[in-house]
């Protein structure tokens, strides 16, 4: 593995009464995209909100490079830490470009209007997500697909070593899913950004993670390179349904539908 | 989209200022030319000096009043991602409103009706505040309920103590419920402006921040922006500047609701250029309803809160249709 870049030791969150993560140990290499899977309220993106210092931790600590995440100045870990949240709820218009542009609030703008350096990092960052085009138009209009690319262009114009992308595929159809994810994997590439990626869709963890992250009720039951994560019995143990491999693919086996397994 | 640069923006906004306040000094129940103010002889430019001694603090007061309604209704609207925030929903215009009014009905002298409104105001904030806390967070859904709730409150208490009252304390408690710039006096504008310039200093510093609200409070959470002190400190700017308006002029409804509207679709949504934009409008607004409250029924006056509304809830219903 990398050298680590983000470790959680004994980590836990809540919601009100209810605890989300529960003592979650896990590290994370400086480069890696990390799958974070698991069922629903097992703290996927629980764990999101508290590395984007969204949520406060209730116990344990986050270590971001080695230094606590809690002591470190807010703005300066927006400037490393990217969130992309899984539905944002526009009132207002707002136009692509200044979406984008947010990305740059915490490289210290203020009431100042935008630099040029600012106007061309959010460009150049729209260019790479491929939405160039939709600079001059309201984000409310935007569809599903689009909008994911807008605002992964922010987090790229943030320029962030890491990005937490909470569930950033649902909704979309093959054809949008296939170009984010395309779009996504290019520019890690080109920044080697360690993405934390939450995700339902175990194909999606095996075609694009170099490590897997598995919970269940805020904890992890398994972590590491996926081969060795994404295994029937790991898998049956993380979502309590019965998982047969095939080939590289997961099946969930099924008493009631007809071809007695769904693909995962 | 379209949207009107900041500086361009801002300048006409001033412009629309500048005129306004030129045509209120003109107008009222008597004509008041420029020329006889400036260079009249005998007895026209002593009337038009005592009119003007008269009228200028009227229309520098609707001005102050204006502008801070405007602005604490444009930086909330920012703040809770809501069109539908204004002082008047959340509560606080109804809580100064019901300060003021217990104070005269306790006999006490006018000049404490400004500082009653004031813990009247600041009452309704932390109660508000205090109902909509949730785990220690401030919920921005929750504060709209909370506005509700404390506007049914210090609305009743303001009628029972309409009921309670006679005579001179009555006319009084009607001046908190209604609004009016009728008692406009120069000493008021002086003591109005620190709170307006304040209030507004605190808020425009706060734009840029607020603008990272508009995709939710998380995002601005995320973006570096330490949200629960930014709530604190937008809400109690925009107590102060409700609590100073009603103070001084009573409850004057919608122009904190409308001209961030109004605003936000010539210049776009960017709270550097809105808020800004939003005080001057709004100062605009007032200034002009309350010459047309002066000239309409000449030598009698409508009441400014009437005008407001008759302006404010056409306007209103159209912005409300015009979004998709």
């Amino acid at each position: 593995m990398n050298e680590t870049l983000i470790e959680t030791r004994a980590l836990s969150a809540r919601y009100g009464a209810s605890r989300a993560l529960d003592g979650l140990d896990a590290s994370i290499g400086r480069g890696e995209v990390v799958a974070v899977l698991g069922e629903n309220g097992s703290g996927k993106s629980t764990l999101l909100r508290v590395l984007a210092r969204v949520l406060p931790a209730s116990g344990g600590e986050v270590l971001f490079g080695g230094r606590p995440l809690s002591e470190m100045p807010r703005r300066e870990s927006a400037r490393r830490i990217a969130y992309v949240p899984q539905s944002v709820d526009l009132v207002f218009p707002i136009r692509s470009l200044d979406l984008v542009l947010q990305g740059r609030a915490p490289h210290g703008r203020g009431f100042a209007a935008d630099t040029a350096e600012d106007l061309r990092i959010a460009r150049e960052a729209m260019r790479a997500c491929d939405v160039e085009d939709l600079a001059g138009r309201d984000a409310k209009a935007l569809s599903g697909g689009e909008r994911r690319r807008v605002f992964l262009a922010r987090a790229l114009a943030q320029e962030a070593e890491v990005w937490l992308l909470d569930d950033p595929t649902a909704g979309l159809d093959p054809r949008h899913r296939l170009e984010f994810l395309e779009t996504l994997w290019r520019v890690h590439g080109e920044r080697r950004t360690t993405v934390l990626l939450v995700t339902h869709e175990i194909a999606l963890a095996g075609a694009l993670a170099t490590s897997v992250l598995l919970l269940k009720a805020g904890r992890a039951i398994a972590r590491g390179p996926r081969a060795d994560v994404l295994t029937p019995d790991n898998l049956s143990r993380a979502f309590g349904a019965p998982f047969e491999s095939r080939g590289s693919a997961f099946r969930v086996r099924s008493a009631v539908l007809p071809g007695g397994a769904a693909d995962l | 989209m379209k949207a009107l640069p900041r500086a361009p923006a801002i300048a006409a906004g001033l412009l629309l200022l500048a005129a306004v306040l030129l045509f209120a000094f003109s107008v009222g129940g008597v004509h008041l030319s420029l020329g006889d103010l400036l260079g009249g002889q005998g007895e026209a430019g002593r009337t038009a000096r005592l009119l003007a001694a008269l009228r200028v603090p009227r229309v520098l007061l609707a001005a102050l009043v204006g502008g801070c309604l405007a602005l604490a209704g444009a930086a909330l609207q920012a703040l809770l991602k809501n069109p539908l925030a204004d002082p008047f929903l959340l509560g606080t215009s109804g809580g100064a409103a019901a300060g003021a009014a217990c104070a005269a009905l306790a006999g006490a002298s006018p000049l404490i009706s400004p500082a009653a409104a004031f813990l009247g105001a600041a009452a309704s904030s932390v109660g508000v505040a205090t109902l909509a806390r949730r785990g220690g967070r401030l919920d921005l859904e929750r504060l709209l309920l909370a506005g509700l709730i404390a506007n049914a409150f210090f609305s009743a208490l303001l009628l029972a103590a309409f009921s309670i009252a006679s005579g001179e304390a009555s006319r009084t408690m009607l001046f908190w419920m209604m609004g009016s710039l009728a008692d406009a006096t120069p000493g008021k504008v002086a003591a109005l402006a620190p709170y307006a310039l304040a209030g507004a200093a605190v808020l425009v510093a706060a734009s840029a921040r607020l603008n990272l609200f508009a995709v939710g409070e998380e995002s601005a959470a995320a973006l570096g922006v330490d949200t629960e002190r930014t709530k604190r400190v937008v809400f109690l700017a925009a107590s102060l500047l409700t609590g100073a308006a009603v103070a001084f002029a009573g409850v004057i409804g919608f122009v904190g609701l409308l001209v961030p509207h109004g605003a936000r679709a010539v210049a776009g949504n960017d709270q550097r250029t809105l808020l800004p934009l939003s005080a001057l409008a709004g100062a605009a607004l007032l200034v002009a309803a309350d010459a047309v409250s002066r000239a309409a029924l000449a030598p009698a006056e409508l009441p400014i809160g009437a005008i407001t509304a008759a302006l404010g809830a056409p306007l209103f219903a159209w912005l409300l249709l015009r979004t998709p």
